[in-house]
């Protein structure tokens, strides 16, 4: 049993050149949504982080080869992301209602 | 699991017998996923001081130079390609073009970092920000800091990749895992600073 029996599906060099231009023209369409702001309204931020989502996604999937890999990588590493975002929603939460409880 | 022992080609040691993933491999992925964590506590700790009124100004957002981040995040972004380029070309054994790769990331990591050392140098010099200026200060030097120590740890890995390369001619199919292990680590880096970019960068607002 080979370590590792997906390298031969990994993407060629044009598809990772195609994809470093995705990810910059992901990255010039965040720095816009910075600037236009007052423009695109309370949208702005959520828009952001569906970018930024989507950069990470992309990267982790074909440049760190994720989606190629065995699915026990992908649960370790979900496993961790998903941890830290419960952890720190809970602690952003908390000092959120302290904060105001301290405000009113 | 004897049969995987006994069956398993030679070039395949260290291999973890019951997932059928390399143990340092598996290792890499564990330990990557815990820095999640890290970098998780450090953003956390910026978010909740960044727009908290009532702390000693500048605040990090009212000083940010969005275009020269903007640059920087492209050339780490860039890294990125030529690291996954360098580790195709060590795949298909072609050895002048893994150095050439993994110099060019090196190289680009270096310049992230420059631009690190300038942006930081302008802080403090031009806007007096320094780490003791206010939490707000503190929490922003501190992620974008060990997020730059991350970039010199891996500038320093691909370097002792180039140079072991240039020593003995080529790096040996046992050698093959390390340049994977480094770019692993290397596009994780660059995954967090997307995550910076956005969240430090473009989204945190300075109270008024």
């Amino acid at each position: 049993m080979a370590s590792d029996t997906s390298h031969a599906a990994h993407p060629t060099p044009l598809l990772y050149v195609k994809i470093a231009l995705l990810l910059a023209v992901l990255t010039g369409i965040e720095v816009a949504l910075f600037y236009l702001e007052e423009t695109v309204g309370a949208l702005a931020v959520p828009l952001l982080i569906i970018l930024a989502f989507l950069k990470f996604v992309i990267v982790i999937g074909y440049y760190m080869h994720l989606r190629y890999e065995k699915p026990l990588l992908s649960r370790f590493f979900s496993a961790g992301f998903v941890l830290a975002i419960l952890v720190y929603a809970v602690v952003l939460g908390t000092f959120g209602v302290l904060a105001i409880r301290a405000a009113t | 699991m004897t049969d995987v022992a006994q069956t398993a080609p030679a070039d395949t040691h260290g291999e973890h017998e019951s997932t059928g993933i390399e143990i340092r491999k598996l290792g890499m992925w564990v330990f990557l996923s815990s820095e999640f964590l890290f970098f998780g506590a450090l953003i956390t700790n910026y978010l909740l001081f960044a727009s908290r009124p009532g702390l000693a100004r500048p605040y990090p957002a009212e000083i940010y130079d969005i275009p020269f981040t903007s640059v920087s995040s492209f050339v780490l972004l860039m890294s990125s390609l030529t690291m996954v380029l360098a580790h195709h070309a060590i795949e298909r054994g072609d050895q002048a073009g893994t150095r050439t790769w993994l110099l060019a990331t090196a190289m680009l990591g270096s310049l992230f970092i420059g631009g690190q050392v300038f942006e930081f140098t302008d802080f403090v010099l031009e806007y007096g920000m320094k780490l003791t200026t206010s939490p707000a200060a503190s929490a922003f030097f501190v992620l974008t800091g060990f997020h730059g120590l991350h970039v010199l740890v891996g500038v320093l890995m691909l370097f002792s990749l180039y140079g072991m390369s240039r020593r003995m001619g080529g790096l040996s199919p046992k050698h093959h895992l390390n340049v994977e292990l480094v770019g692993l680590y290397w596009h994780f880096v660059d995954i967090i600073w997307i995550v910076i970019f956005t969240v430090v960068y473009l989204i945190s607002k300075a109270p008024v």
